[in-house]
């Protein structure tokens, strides 16, 4: 019985412990680039991958109980919820940097569908002082 | 679980990792060049409070903090919703004004 608990202790710590390293390379990694859109693609590994292996070690630890099926439904929402948070604020870069195209290639068309009216002047105004 | 409240030093020091990654984020929001990058780290540091909300429970042995945690889950994601809204209106309502004086 105590093998068991220990077993069921050092299994649901070294799932803690690989939580922690994505959690550390992600806060690494948003250091390290050096433009938003590449920053976002290192923050949304720990939303998805860091926090799911960290709950699911929680899990382990607690047991099989209500508590554990809590954590379960948190990791459900985040994976959808992520996603969701992720293209809004890509979706927000791309409204508010009129010089996108210096960061990354754009294709032809593929920004202005979200852009109104007068800030579509502006835009086209500065491409043809160019 | 009864290891844990054994040895309460390994969840102590997992605790003030997560309290050294928090202080980086801030640094990011900080520094953050864009809003965007204000944004991102702000979701981060919702993420990581989440970790230490469920971590906390279990420590404790309280599963009501699980209930905190899942509506701090929902808040975070609502505030990432609002601020994108909020800061396109404000640029857009920006450049509507300088189009303006540009006419006068």
């Amino acid at each position: 019985m105590i093998l068991i608990e220990w077993i069921q202790f050092i299994a649901g710590i070294i799932f803690l412990l690989t939580g922690l390293f994505v959690f550390a390379v992600q806060v690494f990694g948003v250091f390290k680039f050096n433009y938003v859109l590449n920053r976002m693609h290192a923050a949304a590994m720990g939303d998805t991958l860091g926090i799911g292996i960290s709950l699911v070690g929680l899990i382990i630890l607690s047991g099989w109980n209500f508590a554990s099926f809590k954590m379960a439904l948190i990791i459900v929402f985040l994976w959808n919820a992520s996603p969701i948070s992720s293209h809004l604020i890509a979706r927000l870069e791309a409204m508010t940097n009129p010089h996108l195209e210096q960061h990354c290639e754009v294709e032809e068309g593929v920004t202005e569908h979200i852009w109104e009216d007068e800030q579509k002047a502006i835009i086209f105004a500065d491409k043809e002082e160019k | 679980m009864r290891i844990i409240a054994e040895h309460p030093w390994i969840f102590i020091s997992i605790f003030l990792f997560l309290a050294l990654l928090l202080i980086c984020c801030l640094i990011r929001a900080i520094k953050g060049p864009t809003i965007a990058d204000r944004v991102v780290a702000v979701n981060m540091m919702g993420t990581i409070v989440m970790v230490i909300i469920a971590m906390l429970a279990v420590y404790m042995n309280e599963s009501y903090l699980l209930d905190i945690c899942l509506i701090y889950a929902m808040i975070s994601f609502l505030a990432v919703v609002v601020l994108t809204k909020i800061y396109s209106g404000v640029y857009l309502e920006k450049i509507a004004n300088e189009r303006k004086e540009d006419r006068s």
